[in-house]
């Protein structure tokens, strides 16, 4: 068979097509697994713990919240993509700030909890989402390679985690 | 002592002179051997080398794209990175850059894979440069594009599947 002026012969037509349906069940397991993977949260609009409220101005006393109405998760150390965890908040390291290029995260303290604000930088922020129990704030960088420049190309392997003070992660 | 003798015992240092200059010349010559071999070698499997080094990059990001499209799909334009499209994209070209990469280690019809791979560098460098500017990602991929570029008019090629 001659393609564009290019001969395929049988062996080598059979290895595409091998190699064409490989890709094809590979594409059917990605596409079943496309909702796996890293955190969500923030970057790409995960559930908030709840919604910050208006009125509140950064440092102001309200009393005593309401207990948080979710559990804190698992311990950030216990999951797979923890060594991909870089905390931003408080106090950023070189590599923090380096793992959260291209985002912009805004975090205010806010009664006992945290407000995190966090999107992609150029683009407009989405509202600040509450954590009662909030305490730190870390990206999910899996690889760093696809930043450059100021600029992240590859936003699909970033995240963020915000845990509590123990370290159990509450979104 | 005569003058004939001592003649004969000047010369005599000269042809031992002689000697490690022969061996000197001839671990040249085998050097130098060694050397046009390796030039040799290096000349003849260098395509297939840059073959099958482009084939590696292709599989790698073909099969990173289609077992977890959704890390990739932040490269899509105009599309969202949640989005099932993006998916669908990511997943579209994963399975372009894994039969591109199969065609290009294999050696069927080259230098056709290498000009489409030669394309598909082309549309990311450009949508690479339009979203981010000139990079060191985007000449990192300028690179790659070379080797495509180089493989497309290649007929020097070692270890082909035919038939």
């Amino acid at each position: 068979m001659r393609i564009a002026g290019e001969s395929i012969g049988a062996r080598g037509g059979a290895l595409l097509a091998i190699a064409s349906v490989a890709g094809i069940l590979l594409g059917m397991h990605g596409w079943s697994m496309r909702h796996h993977g890293l955190p969500a949260a923030g970057l790409t609009g995960g559930t908030p713990a709840a919604s910050a409220p208006a009125s509140a101005a950064p440092g102001a006393t309200q009393g005593p919240r309401p207990p948080a109405t979710r559990a804190a998760g698992p311990k950030l150390s216990s999951q797979s993509y923890a060594a991909y965890a870089f905390q931003v908040w408080p106090a950023a390291s070189s590599a923090a700030r380096a793992a959260a290029t291209g985002l912009v995260i805004r975090v205010s303290r806010q009664g006992p909890g945290i407000s995190v604000r966090a999107g992609v930088a150029g683009q407009p922020l989405p509202a600040a989402t509450y954590y009662p129990a909030g305490a730190k704030v870390y990206v999910i960088e899996a690889s760093m390679g696809d930043d450059a420049g100021g600029a992240d190309y590859n936003l699909g392997d970033d995240g963020l985690v915000v845990t509590d003070a123990q370290g159990r992660i509450v979104q | 002592m005569s003058s004939s003798t001592r003649r004969a015992q000047d010369r005599a240092p000269r042809a031992q002179d002689r000697a490690p200059r022969a061996q000197a010349a001839a671990r040249a010559g085998a050097a130098g051997g060694l050397a046009g071999r390796i030039r040799g070698a290096a000349a003849g499997w260098a395509p297939t080398l840059g073959r099958v080094m482009l084939g590696l990059v292709l599989a790698w990001f073909g099969y990173h794209e289609l077992v977890a499209p959704q890390l990739w799909t932040g490269y899509v334009p105009l599309a969202g990175t949640t989005s099932a499209v993006a998916v669908a994209l990511v997943l579209a070209h994963g399975w372009v850059l894994l039969v591109l990469a199969v065609a290009i280690i294999a050696g069927i019809a080259l230098r056709l894979a290498a000009a489409v791979a030669a394309l598909l560098l082309v549309e990311i460098i450009i949508s690479l440069t339009v979203t981010g500017g000139l990079t060191d990602l985007t000449l990192r991929d300028v690179g790659v594009l070379g080797l495509a570029l180089a493989l497309t008019g290649e007929t020097r090629q070692r270890a082909v599947l035919t038939g």
